[in-house]
């Protein structure tokens, strides 16, 4: 089967981000890049999918020449090739799944696996937008039953599982309050969650590997796309500081502040 | 608890604070012992000054009453360099932890003894600058402690260790004088180096209480790797090769599978590798070419040097893999008991060394579980043996205190030393004299009989009078 992926160009969360003084965006000076975590586990559950069911990944990045680097990424870590749409300047929602309806429609996969959301801008719509412009089922928040910190997590039941005939895939997804099954007729598409998996570590043999495999470049324009913004950010600014906390001497105190100060009980 | 003298207490409360001083005794069981877990705190009190002028006050008043003192830091040593467990008053810097303005001249920052090493690296991390002592234990150890043991730490090998940073050094003398050192002078030929008697001398000549840090610029690009290789041999032939690379290392540390074992069975981190190997080489580099680089990398698998290979992808997956080797100290001591063996051999020699070294756990540690890692880098080697299940405790350190002597008796023989970065505190006292002639234990002693006296200053520490 072949299965498309996603692999957004985000901040790296363990780099210091400030906002500009004057609200404008964030100060890129400095900064490391890498690819989405939602993104990053949908790229490894496309590679555990064809690994059992044979096909290919395909890794689709929006973005300047930069993102090369978040394709070479997925690329060394299995997934066989790559498309780059080549765009430089602000994209919205819809403009991200408009480009990703036509790499959809060029590429013909099975399946489509994005990130729920990009922890940059936190929108969480760009799946939802794709499935629907495409006219294809949906399964968002695709998650694990447990936590895969156990020794057995290899062998537990995976989230995603694509019916013996290749036409429909089982999801089990994070919902309020527990977990839902939900089966969709493929081709389909579905979001991660962030307890689905834990992605692999890129090899230094695979790293190599993915130098040689091939980045296909498409232009926004080539793809008949009006990629100009609904949606523009008129002001960043950074939440507010937190207040130190104090200590209390004893435990009257601390009930006393509690209903005086706090008013929780 | 051991008694004090009672004009000694009588004006410790006229002269001081009244939060100066605690007998309280959850602090005496906390402050009266470091990361080494062999000895039972007794300290008889603890005392807290928020100054220099308190500090130098206080040894004055302990050198006319006689009472034993330990400084005291972070306490993350791992010699039980920071014990007290003959009723001393530990004296703890932590309420001295201011952290001056960074001199972006200079590259200088003046700070007190009890500023934490992360904090120190975060004031200055806002200016790009480091002070490039770096370990595990950067979390709880403080700058004084540091200073007082000469840590080394994971940056040995780029950096040099501790003594490489420190300037400036304003030093409490067992008197109570204090000592201005070097200022900020990056030289200054005017006879003996009186700061650096003090660096590593683990607070039995003097109490640190501010020193200025040098600081470096924090490199631009990291990367990390991780390889898998199959024995200590081969990770001996990557570091021949990792040396003459064009590349700048920052790092070059590994570990055995028996460690990865005992920090996946603690802290649940995975490996990034689908098969074990025998050994795992972590290395670090600067902001090399990409390019030089992969070629040089592509030569490690065609010519068999390593098995397998992963590069951190992003800061998180670098933090992730240096996790695996940070994590090894804390997980052996939360899995088991190890008995722990820090040893500093010359570069040239680690192959030899290493070779020998196979034969001396065979027979005395026969079928026994030893996590070897370190900073092969720096010629660092971390020898655990741990306790076997059954085993008393007595038992366990009646035979490693044996095997030691085999051991001490191999680094003697390639002339490394007994302890590399931990110290000798009360732990390695007995192994002293395995790296240190007559001669110069005498003058040591000499040392120390004239700069304290009346033997307060950590009295018992390194050796005894």
């Amino acid at each position: 089967m072949k299965i498309l992926v996603t692999a957004k160009r985000v901040e790296d969360p363990e780099s210091k981000i400030k906002v500009k003084p004057d609200g404008t965006g964030i100060v890129q000076e400095g900064l490391k890049y890498k690819i989405n975590p939602f993104d990053e586990i949908a790229v490894e559950e496309g590679l555990r999918l064809v690994a059992k069911h044979g096909g290919e990944v395909v890794v689709v990045s929006i973005g300047g020449k930069e993102v090369h680097e978040q394709l070479r990424h997925a690329l060394a870590m299995g997934a066989h090739k790559a498309v780059w749409v080549n765009h430089t300047g602000p994209l919205d929602q819809m403009g991200v799944a408009g480009l990703l309806q036509k790499v959809v429609e060029k590429e013909k996969p099975d399946l489509v696996i994005l990130g729920k959301q990009s922890i940059d801008d936190d929108q969480n719509q760009v799946g939802q937008y794709l499935a629907e412009w495409l006219g294809w089922g949906q399964a968002t928040f695709a998650s694990k039953a447990e936590s895969f910190d156990s020794e057995n997590e290899k062998n537990k039941v995976p989230a995603l599982v694509v019916g013996a005939d290749n036409k429909t895939v089982r999801v089990v997804r994070e919902v309020d309050g527990g977990l839902a099954t939900v089966e969709c007729q493929l081709p389909a598409v579905v979001t991660t969650d962030l307890r689905l998996n834990q992605p692999r570590y890129a090899s230094l043999p695979g790293i190599m590997k993915a130098k040689s495999k091939p980045i296909e470049e498409l232009i926004p324009a080539g793809l008949g796309v009006d990629v100009t913004p609904k949606l523009t950010v008129t002001k960043m600014s950074a939440p507010p500081a937190r207040k130190a906390g104090i200590k209390v001497p004893d435990v009257a105190t601390l009930v006393e502040k509690l209903k005086t100060e706090a008013k929780v009980i | 608890m051991s008694t004090l003298p009672d004009a000694f207490l009588r004006a410790l409360s006229e002269s001081f604070p009244a939060d100066f001083c605690t007998r309280d005794p959850d602090e005496l069981q906390e402050l009266g012992r470091d990361w080494t877990r062999v000895y039972a705190p007794a300290p008889s009190a603890v005392v807290l000054p928020r100054s220099t002028d308190e500090v130098a006050r206080f040894l004055a008043l302990c050198n006319q009453h006689r009472v034993p003192v330990v400084p005291s830091g972070g306490r993350t040593g791992l010699a039980g360099g920071a014990v007290a467990k003959s009723g001393e008053v530990v004296l703890s810097l932590r309420r001295m932890n201011r952290i001056g303005e960074v001199d972006l001249l200079g590259n200088t920052v003046r700070v007190q003894a009890g500023a934490v090493t992360e904090a120190v690296h975060q004031h200055c991390a806002a200016h790009g600058l480091t002070w490039p002592v770096d370990f595990a234990s950067r979390g709880s150890s403080q700058i004084g402690g540091n200073i007082s043991t000469n840590a080394g730490g994971v940056k040995v090998i780029r950096y040099g260790p501790t003594r490489s940073w420190v300037l400036g050094l304003q030093v409490v003398t067992a008197q109570g004088e204090v000592l201005e050192l070097n200022g900020a002078l990056e030289k200054n030929n005017t006879g003996p180096d009186l700061r650096q008697l003090f660096i590593g001398s683990e607070g039995t000549l003097g109490v640190i209480t501010e020193a200025t840090l040098k600081l470096t610029r924090i490199p631009k690009k990291l990367d990390v790797f991780l390889f898998a290789v199959p024995d200590i041999a081969a990770v001996l032939r990557l570091f021949r090769e990792a040396r003459r690379a064009p590349i700048t290392l920052s790092a070059y540390e590994f570990f055995t599978d028996r460690c990865l074992l005992r920090v996946q069975r603690h802290r649940g981190l995975r490996s990034p590798f689908d098969a074990p190997s025998g050994c795992y080489v972590l290395i670090e580099t600067e902001g090399g070419d990409p390019e030089t680089m992969e070629a040089w990398l592509g030569t490690l698998f065609e010519r068999g040097l390593v098995t397998d290979g992963t590069l951190a992808q992003s800061l998180q997956q670098a933090q992730e893999l240096w996790a695996l080797r940070e994590a090894i100290s804390e997980s052996l001591s939360a899995t088991g008991l190890p008995h722990k063996n820090d040893i500093a051999l010359p570069i040239a020699a680690l192959e030899a060394f290493c070779a020998e070294l196979d034969a001396v756990f065979a027979a005395r540690y026969p079928g026994w579980e030893i996590c070897l890692f370190g900073h092969i880098g720096d010629g660092n080697l971390h020898v655990n043996v741990m306790k076997p299940d059954g085993m008393s405790k007595e038992e366990f350190l009646q035979h490693t205190h044996a095997a030691d002597a085999a051991l001490f008796e191999l680094v003697q023989k390639h002339h490394g030393s007994v302890s590399a970065e931990h110290g000798i505190g009360l732990l390695k006292k007995d192994a002293l004299s395995w790296s240190r002639s007559p001669a110069e234990l005498a003058m040591m002693r000499t040392l120390k009989r004239a700069l304290d006296p009346n033997n307060i200053l950590n009295p018992g520490k390194i050796f005894d009078l």
